[in-house]
């Protein structure tokens, strides 16, 4: 059974459709690239995942099933936003996190913070936006979750923090869980995907193994995308 | 799980509203030491100062309570929190009980704690006799005690809170499901809530009024209604508060269940 099938996914906003006949399967086992130019829909299909917009018409199944309590077990999602309550300090979040999820690996997100010698008992509002970011991924990766989203991880950081949330996510997500990750800075994250899927303009213009691609264009997916979304 | 959003809701609503409860009791105790003190003007001048600031207070306790739970709501349901909140495995069903018990908890906590700054600040025993004498009337046909007639008035002060209250979480579920300016709708669609709940409420005392010629001098004379009408109207209160409130429960959960838009 597929981790995710997106059946003929349609949402609007008023009169702008957003994203237009939506159809997709996301495997178990893999890493997985959202790729697109922004405003082109990947945020809006990832917020439908997640429940945090409703579809206008079509269906998603997660594990096959109807969005709800049991999809939301097994995927653990990191927004393009910071999403914590800011006035909570770092252990108050962990006991949060500890609270809800049951998949929830404390030991784990303790250790990922202590590497990154963050003082726990500091509040989440006296932390610069970037480190409160790196807080929100250990958490989110200390789930052990059968799919991880990951919306646009690596916008706005600069080329260490990269490596640091690249690390984080190849070192840390559960055995045969999937990861996608939506993001437009592809030449950064080329190397670790296993596919690619390619959203312009609300719509799946391609969905490929990463190798297969490669080899049958004979560029790299960085010019592939180049080339494909160049205006 | 109930338990657990109930905890967050109320640490989070309680870590301003316990300052203004302290503040409350605080120039309640001042009010009582310097309107104790006789044949000082100034002491007396004080006192009137600290009298005034205690029932700022009290109002600042009931506004910024209902305000907090709002906002709270609004920044839980629909922004960044929003993102967290959603993606927690539970119900939406749990999710609006939390705030709805939040709400409950809160605000009747505020009552009491209102109730004890007036005791604090006003209770002796010609204060007493005052109001005794003034809610004497309405105690004589009640056939009970000033105490209940008081306990009385406060819970249908309450309840019209929680009305009040829970047409703002409505204003806002409806709000956020516009395309475009979200709060001005919340806004406006709380409001026209409001106005329907009260409405409803005039009309189902206006049809009860149809079969008592008595209560229906309160619609078509200038006459002082009689005593034994307030009992009627009193009940009648209740009971529609009640209703309005259980029918907004059911109608925000179903909205809510229908699915978010969030920002």
């Amino acid at each position: 059974m597929d981790l995710v099938k997106c059946i003929n996914v349609n949402k609007s906003f008023g009169n702008k459709q957003i994203l237009k006949n939506v159809n997709l399967t996301i495997p178990r086992g893999k890493i997985i690239g959202l790729l697109g130019k922004n405003g082109t829909g990947k945020t809006t299909l990832i917020k439908l995942i997640n429940d945090l917009l409703t579809i206008s018409s079509g269906e998603i199944l997660i594990n096959g099933e109807k969005i709800g309590i049991n999809s939301k077990k097994i995927i653990s999602y990191l927004p393009e936003r910071t999403y914590l309550d800011k006035s909570m300090t770092i252990d108050q979040v962990i006991e949060y996190f500890q609270d809800f999820y049951d998949n929830f690996d404390t030991k784990k997100a303790r250790k990922l913070l202590k590497d990154l010698s963050l003082d726990t008992t500091l509040k989440l509002a006296k932390m610069s936006k970037g480190m409160q970011e790196k807080v929100q991924l250990v958490l989110v990766m200390s789930r052990k979750a059968d799919l991880y989203i990951l919306d646009e991880p690596l916008g706005g950081v600069d080329p260490a923090t990269r490596d640091y949330i690249l690390d984080t996510i190849l070192t840390n997500f559960n055995d045969g869980a999937s990861v996608i990750i939506s993001t437009h800075l592809i030449a950064d994250i080329e190397r670790i995907l296993d596919e690619v899927i390619f959203i312009d303009n609300g719509q799946i213009i391609l969905q490929s193994d990463t190798d297969l691609l490669r080899t049958k264009e004979n560029s790299s997916i960085d010019d592939i995308f180049r080339r494909m979304f160049k205006c | 799980m109930l338990k657990k959003l109930l905890k967050y809701d109320l640490k989070n609503i309680y870590k301003f509203l316990i300052i203004f409860y302290s503040l409350a009791i605080f120039f309640a105790v001042l009010t009582r030491i310097f309107l104790s003190i006789e044949d000082s003007f100034i002491m007396n001048i004080i006192g009137q100062i600290c009298s005034g600031v205690t029932i700022s207070m009290m109002i600042n306790i009931l506004v910024n309570n209902l305000l907090r739970l709002w906002v709270r709501f609004k920044e839980n349901l629909y922004k960044d929190e929003s993102y967290l909140t959603h993606t927690l495995p539970i119900e939406k069903s749990t999710l609006y009980a939390s705030k709805v018990l939040t709400s409950l908890i809160s605000l009747f906590i505020s009552v009491c704690i209102i109730g004890l700054t007036l005791f604090i600040a006003y209770y002796s025993k010609e204060n007493l006799e005052t109001l005794k004498n003034l809610i004497l009337p309405v105690v004589n046909i009640y056939n009970t005690s000033v105490l209940k007639i008081v306990l009385i008035f406060l819970f249908i002060f309450f309840i019209e809170f929680v009305n009040t209250l829970q047409a703002g979480f409505t204003g806002i579920i409806l709000g956020h499901k516009m395309n475009n300016a979200k709060t001005g709708y919340s806004v406006l669609f709380g409001f026209v809530t409001y106005m329907v709940i009260q409405i409803f409420g005039l009309l189902v005392i206006f049809i009860v009024s149809l079969f008592n010629k008595d209560l229906m001098n309160l619609f078509v004379t200038n006459e002082i209604i009689n005593l034994e009408m307030l009992k009627v109207i009193i009940y009648l209160s209740i009971a529609i508060y009640f209703v309005t409130f259980v029918a907004g429960y059911i109608i925000n959960l179903n909205l809510l269940k229908k699915g978010v838009d969030v920002d």
